[in-house]
């Protein structure tokens, strides 16, 4: 008996619709699965076997072929357990699919039968729904993030037995349904504030002028000048997320598989700060299946290279397309996938090898040569589109010991807001979302240079 | 094979027949030889047609039914299985894998562990 149920193959940040096709005849016993799978869906037919044995329900005789249509994209992952699970016992009816028509099943199945959560739910979802999908089945673990998909019914299920019981109408699951509204309103809280960095006026001045226009920042000071300090605190001043924003965002954390265990929708703009042996490809995404790097989870928030030209030098010249495009295509064999990648970029560094350079007390130990060096690992394009340098000076000890009451981050980020609503009207209508994404032909009628500005700009390309 | 580890498998096999005869089996053959492989006993149990394989163990043997079945020996079985079915052209029929074994006891007497659905084709 032929049976055929809806899943769903993810690529990219993209959904496709996968038909689970399970045909039984009788025979030696044993299944077989076609349809590009990968290690991962081959090893289904253990778990399903187990799972199902182990839910008291009955594993029926025969040969079983599973077809995973359509058969020239490559499946991956273990989401397709519970639709093969589902699709086995239905053609021995156990199970009635007539009951749920265009629903989509996704879990992965553990060996007694429960139904553990998946990556990649939300962006699934999205594409479901607008293919004519009303109904999805997921673990009670992925309901939240699914449920953030208009439209679409959610129903959570813990385990096989509880969805069988619910496919034959024997037990009631209602939809799962969240308040993306309260979700959304909480008003995100930090642990870390502005206020504690004592001293650095001018930098934190120009790290709420970056904020607000999302501008790329290099910091330069010697070792324990408060760089990284700086740095950690300017998520705490970035403008809040729009919605659509937040579920981009989203979208690539749950690819990522990043989002389990946390809240389904990520309301704050992520700071991602890799470490400095990071490779090309954790940075800018890939593998055979390419999955997104460090610029495409900085999207939309920051990115911070502690230590930039520590970096190798192939990692730091793979940023610069990302920084000019705002997104970035990972070409393999198997696939070509472009994941967005609009972040901030923040870099902190030291003047010097020895990290004196600059110092008015300490001596620089460096000779010149070594300098230069340090330097001749950031190339000149790349430093040409960090559009702020910032020299972050040593505090000095009545700095450091002064009880003078700074700024909180609230009230700056209550400015860097007044700043980007600005933009918003200044872009309207157009895909900058900032003034740093500000692309020359279209917005050339929005800021001409006049005046003083204009007869700088005519001395300055006279010089050159 | 000595004539006497011969012997003990006949024995075996003929207190297999007779178990799975008890259980309400027909036993159809018996020993049936495919070019890479043997069942011991091929036997109808209900709409089932089962291939049994029969182990016997000494009460100091420390090897499980299961384990003793790798994947070679599968392979051959599943071998001596297909050639059945297509040399006898039995199609639509259900088949399973069965393994029969017996732990012989100090005071002679012996213990039966049936198997049923034991392993899968694929």
């Amino acid at each position: 008996m032929l049976v055929k149920l809806g899943s769903s193959a993810l690529q990219g940040l993209e959904g496709l619709l996968v038909e689970v096709e399970v045909d039984s005849h009788k025979g030696l016993p044993g299944q077989s699965i076609v349809g590009l799978p990968d290690a991962a869906v081959r090893e289904s037919r253990d778990r399903v076997r187990s799972a199902i044995v182990n839910s008291n329900l009955e594993f029926p005789p025969g040969y079983f072929t599973i077809n995973l249509a359509p058969g020239h994209v490559r499946k991956e992952g273990p989401m397709y357990d519970l639709p093969i699970a589902i699709g086995i016992l239905s053609s021995s009816e156990q199970v009635s699919l007539k009951l749920t028509p265009d629903t989509i099943f996704l879990g992965e199945l553990s060996l007694n039968g429960e139904i553990r959560p998946i990556s990649g739910v939300l962006p699934i979802c999205f594409s479901a729904g607008q293919a004519g999908i009303r109904r999805v089945i997921v673990s009670a673990e992925n309901a939240d993030e699914a449920a953030l998909v208009p439209n679409l019914e959610v129903f959570p299920v813990n385990n096989l037995r509880e969805t069988v019981d619910f496919l034959n109408g024997q037990k009631n699951i209602s939809p799962h349904i969240i308040d993306l509204q309260a979700l959304f309103q909480s008003e995100p809280e930090y642990e870390l504030d502005f206020a504690e960095v004592k001293g650095q006026q001018h930098v934190k001045r120009a790290l709420q002028i970056a904020a607000a226009g999302s501008h790329n920042v290099l910091m330069v000071g010697p070792p324990g000048s408060g760089k990284t300090m700086l740095a950690k605190r300017i998520s705490t001043i970035l403008p809040p997320l729009s919605l659509e924003e937040a579920l981009e965002i989203t979208k690539l954390y749950s690819v990522t598989g990043l989002l389990q265990g946390k809240s389904s929708l990520i309301t704050r703009r992520p700071f991602r700060s890799p470490h400095h042996t990071t490779s090309d490809i954790g940075i800018i995404g890939g593998g055979r299946m390419p999955r997104p790097g460090e610029v495409s989870l900085a999207h939309l928030g920051v990115l911070f290279l502690d230590e930039f030209p520590e970096f190798e030098r192939e990692v730091l010249e793979v940023l610069r397309q990302p920084l000019e495009d705002g997104k970035v295509t990972v070409s393999r064999a198997l696939a070509s996938i472009t994941y967005p990648a609009e972040f901030m970029l923040m870099a902190a560094m030291n003047p010097c090898p020895c990290g004196n350079y600059t110092d008015p007390i300490r001596t620089c130990t460096c000779s010149p040569l070594k300098v230069q060096r340090y330097w001749d690992k950031l190339s000149g394009p790349l430093l040409d589109r960090i559009d702020l340098h910032i020299e972050v000076p040593r505090l000095k000890k009545e700095e450091l010991a002064s009880q003078s009451v700074n700024e909180t981050s609230k009230e700056i980020r209550e400015r860097v807001i007044k700043a980007r609503r600005i933009q918003e009207a200044r872009f309207a209508g157009t895909s900058t979302h900032s003034n740093a994404r500000m692309t020359p032909p279209p917005d050339q009628g929005i800021l001409p240079p006049g005046g003083r500005g204009g007869r700088h700009l005519k001395s300055g390309h006279s010089a050159s | 094979m000595g004539k006497m580890s011969k012997d003990l498998g006949n024995l075996g096999e003929d207190r297999a027949c007779r178990y799975l005869i008890q259980k309400g089996f027909s036993v159809l053959e018996r020993n049936y030889h495919s070019q890479q492989g043997e069942i011991d006993i091929i036997a109808q149990d209900g709409d089932f047609l089962v291939f049994v394989e029969v182990k016997n163990y000494s009460f100091r043997s420390l090897t499980t039914p299961l384990s003793s079945l790798r994947k070679n020996k599968r392979q051959s079985l599943i071998h001596a299985a297909q050639t059945y079915l297509y040399k006898n052209s039995i199609a639509n029929v259900n088949c399973r894998f069965d393994v029969l074994a017996f732990y012989r006891r100090l005071d002679g007497s012996c213990a039966a562990d049936h198997i049923k659905d034991a392993f899968y084709v694929g």
